[in-house]
């Protein structure tokens, strides 16, 4: 164990994994992340909150992080380079690590023109392979970036993001493996939903070995309705979701696509659980936490071990 | 060459009000190809002022290759209008941002010794190569170029978030931005050239963090001056 983090001692075990995104709110409110926490706490084995994501100003991710800890649920902090440049990543990373976390992502971030700041300078002074780099050198050397050595380490869990779907798709798992290079200890992948593109992707990722130097969480979310799955569908670059599934939303019963929605979530969890190489899923319900014990339960994912 | 568009007028008005007596200077260089401050832009704009009542003491319109930011040069050429400008009431520049701190330190400061009021009429928008008529931001001067590791593209112009080790998960299904989808990915372009070549393998190394402090402005270097004879 590199970390004393709760996904680590879960995915060293062997145990399918289970992590879940909270979003936290757009206000100094911290009942809306307790409330947020108690309906998801013992759900999943840890869980990411997001920061600043599609680039709108929200509650940071540490904070949120912290209140969702005295909940005591185990928090998976998110970091991004767009806002900060690597004097302030490193200490939020040493801040981060000071007040008990244990998970860290480390992610590029959205770019300001997607959110409610767009005219705002973009930071991006380092990229998120650096970022893993230099989190993985602060915990293994005691270094930070600038070679300088430091007396107590951040052991922090290392997590980074990949997406298999984005374009050019032959080169993503060469991306996967230079974070995997750089050190990252598990990787959370962008939705799934188009499943025989994934495990296409899981093969050569597989071939590559790069699943016996990294766990991978396959990214998951429950669509809400019929627009919700047009829009991921034909806006969201990136994203990879086929006809099928919007069809299947379309012919579902207006008050019903909720619950197919969450029904197909549990569809390629299970699938999910079939891929070699896969260690768990991480469950991205966005703005609609209630789906996640729903989805939990429905996948059948047995989660007693984690009941804190 | 820089890139540049004209101010609005009502903006230009706005700096010239309570100033009557002004001069214009143009530049032969990149404002004589972006048209914000060739010949014809400097009499259009004197044409403008003359009709909101202003009195135009000179017009200064350097001819095509004539750079108003290299000091030699426009030190000739305004020599020549050293009256006008020590009687007027201020001087617009139809120039990029250089031509116009180029002129106000080292011409009317420190050659004539006059302090004047001196406002742009053109908005610079960076530093751009191509044309006749399209052009495109494509280095911003780093100090460390790094196009001999990335296939001739520089993904610190190109990508929107400066990244130096592959793209990143926004990539539409044909290779487009996702900030702006009119334009490749910069990342995908690096991608395909190199594998063109046979160089994939240099797209796995992982570059380290870059060294902004190139980058630490205000910059300035110290060279053997030109000789123009």
């Amino acid at each position: 164990m590199k970390t004393e983090s709760n996904l680590e001692r879960v995915l060293e075990s062997g145990n399918f994994a289970v992590t879940a995104e909270l979003g936290p709110p757009k206000s100094a409110d911290p009942e809306v992340v307790k409330r947020k926490a108690r309906l998801i706490k013992g759900y999943a084995d840890a869980f990411n909150v997001t920061d600043g994501q599609t680039a709108v100003v929200r509650m940071a991710s540490w904070a949120a992080c912290l209140i969702q800890k005295g909940e005591g649920l185990e928090p998976v902090v998110q970091m991004t380079c767009r806002d900060r440049n690597r004097i302030a990543l490193q200490m939020d990373v040493l801040g981060a690590a000071a007040l008990g976390m244990n998970n860290v992502l480390c992610l590029s971030g959205d770019h300001m023109s997607f959110g409610n700041h767009p005219e705002a300078k973009g930071v991006y002074d380092i990229d998120s392979v650096q970022f893993v780099k230099i989190v993985k050198d602060m915990r293994d050397e005691k270094k930070f970036q600038c070679g300088e050595e430091m007396k107590v380490e951040p052991r922090l869990f290392i997590g980074a993001a990949a997406n298999p779907f984005a374009a050019p798709f032959e080169y993503r798992p060469y991306r996967l493996a230079e974070k995997v290079a750089a050190g990252a200890d598990f990787i959370q992948t962008q939705m799934v939903y188009n499943v025989p593109k994934f495990r296409e992707y899981m093969s050569k990722v597989s071939g590559m070995g790069l699943d016996e130097k990294v766990y991978i969480l396959a990214g998951v979310g429950p669509i809400k309705s019929l627009g919700a799955a047009r829009y991921m569908a034909a806006n969201v670059p990136g994203m990879d979701v086929p006809d099928k599934i919007v069809d299947r939303m379309k012919k579902t019963p207006k008050e019903k696509r909720a619950d197919e929605g969450i029904k197909i979530c549990t569809e390629i969890i299970q699938q999910m659980r079939e891929i070699p190489g896969i260690n768990g899923v991480h469950i991205m319900a966005i703005e609609w936490e209630e789906a996640v014990p729903k989805i939990v339960e429905g996948a059948g994912l047995d989660l007693e071990r984690n009941l804190t | 060459m820089i890139g540049q568009t004209q101010k609005p007028l009502e903006e230009i008005l706005g700096y010239l009000q309570g100033k009557e007596k002004v001069v214009l200077v143009g530049c032969g260089g990149c404002a004589t190809v972006f048209h914000t401050g060739g010949e014809p832009e400097v009499k259009e704009m004197a044409d403008t002022l003359s009709k909101h009542g202003k009195n135009i003491l000179a017009t200064v319109a350097p001819p095509f290759g004539e750079f108003t930011c290299y000091a030699p040069w426009s030190k000739e050429r305004l020599s020549k209008y050293r009256q006008e400008i020590k009687e007027c009431d201020a001087i617009l520049m139809l120039s990029c941002g250089d031509g116009l701190q180029v002129v106000r330190e080292l011409i009317i400061e420190e050659e004539f010794g006059l302090q004047k009021p001196i406002y742009p009429a053109t908005n610079p928008i960076g530093h751009m190569g191509g044309g006749p008529s399209l052009f495109k931001e494509k280095c911003q001067q780093c100090g460390e170029c790094e196009l001999g590791r990335l296939a001739g593209i520089c993904p610190f112009t190109q990508c929107p978030k400066g990244f130096l080790n592959g793209p990143c998960g926004g990539v539409t299904k044909d290779g487009k931005c996702e900030v702006d989808p009119e334009r490749d990915c910069a990342w995908v372009m690096i991608y395909e050239r190199l594998k063109a070549f046979g160089e994939f393998d240099r797209l796995r190394e992982m570059r380290e963090p870059k060294d902004w402090s190139k980058m630490q402005r205000p910059r300035k270097i110290e060279v053997a001056p030109l000789s123009l004879e």
